[in-house]
């Protein structure tokens, strides 16, 4: 799995690619905790170079947004495909987060 | 059945879904049904690493057979506490975010791609199997 961060005036977009599993997930969620830790509030997960991610990887996904919803704050899924949408819909946590079919759409929705 | 033994912790996982992924082959499931048979195996194994010996150490056992093409059977086996995950109950999909609980749905998700899921508990052993289809065979 790699993770490339970029800085935006009112996010932070996290490019996150290859296969986030039970031995990296972690990888995943401190990547993030680590921008909360500096002020971030929205994070914007690009995913369209995501192959593959198991319940460890959603659960961090989950746990990420529960910190930034008691922060008044967001992760926002960004072009979702292949197998980790299908995941992420079998266990109906794609009602719980903002969705985007592409970059420019969910940059608009930035408040 | 093709039996492989390795350490039952979480840095077995790569070779627990490598062994496997030799019997899909075998099997000649599509590339597609790959990464879902990956899941599938990534939730059981992951689920017997944390659970089935901690803090001690044990081993799996985890077998294949190639039945017919885009047919697979697989089977995984622990000397550990006796425990049936799919006596688990589904997530609650009506909680929102601040509720939703963190766990649950990897086995969620193996009752859903895996077929013909069973456990059993026989002299001092755990042991869950399945068959997974391809999907030109669902």
């Amino acid at each position: 799995m790699e993770i490339q961060s970029n800085q935006l005036a009112n996010a932070v977009v996290l490019t996150v690619s290859g296969r986030m599993d039970a031995e990296n997930a972690h990888q995943f969620q401190k990547t993030c905790e680590d921008w909360i830790g500096r002020g971030a509030t929205h994070l914007l997960v690009d995913l369209s170079g995501l192959q593959y991610v198991s319940s460890v990887g959603l659960s961090s996904f989950l746990a990420v947004a529960k910190v930034l919803q008691s922060k008044s704050g967001s992760v926002i899924l960004c072009r979702l495909q292949g197998l980790p949408k299908q995941v992420f819909e079998l266990t109906h946590l794609i009602g719980l987060f903002p969705v985007f079919e592409s970059m420019d759409a969910a940059l608009a929705s930035l408040p | 059945m093709v039996l492989l033994t390795l350490p039952a912790q979480i840095d077995s996982l790569k070779d627990c879904c490598a062994f496997v992924r030799a019997g899909a082959e075998a099997s000649n499931l599509a590339p597609q049904d790959m990464e879902k048979l990956d899941l599938v195996m990534e939730e059981l194994f992951v689920n017997i690493a944390r659970y089935a010996y901690a803090p001690e150490y044990g081993e799996v056992e985890v077998g294949y057979t190639a039945e017919a093409p885009g047919r697979l059977a697989v089977q995984l086996s622990d000397s550990g506490r006796e425990f049936n995950p799919l006596a688990s109950d589904p997530p609650d999909f009506s909680r929102g975010l601040a509720d939703r609980p963190l766990g649950g749905m990897g086995i969620y998700l193996v009752k859903i791609i895996a077929d013909s899921i069973r456990y059993q508990r026989s002299g001092g052993r755990n042991t869950l199997s399945f068959t997974f289809l391809g999907e030109t065979r669902r």
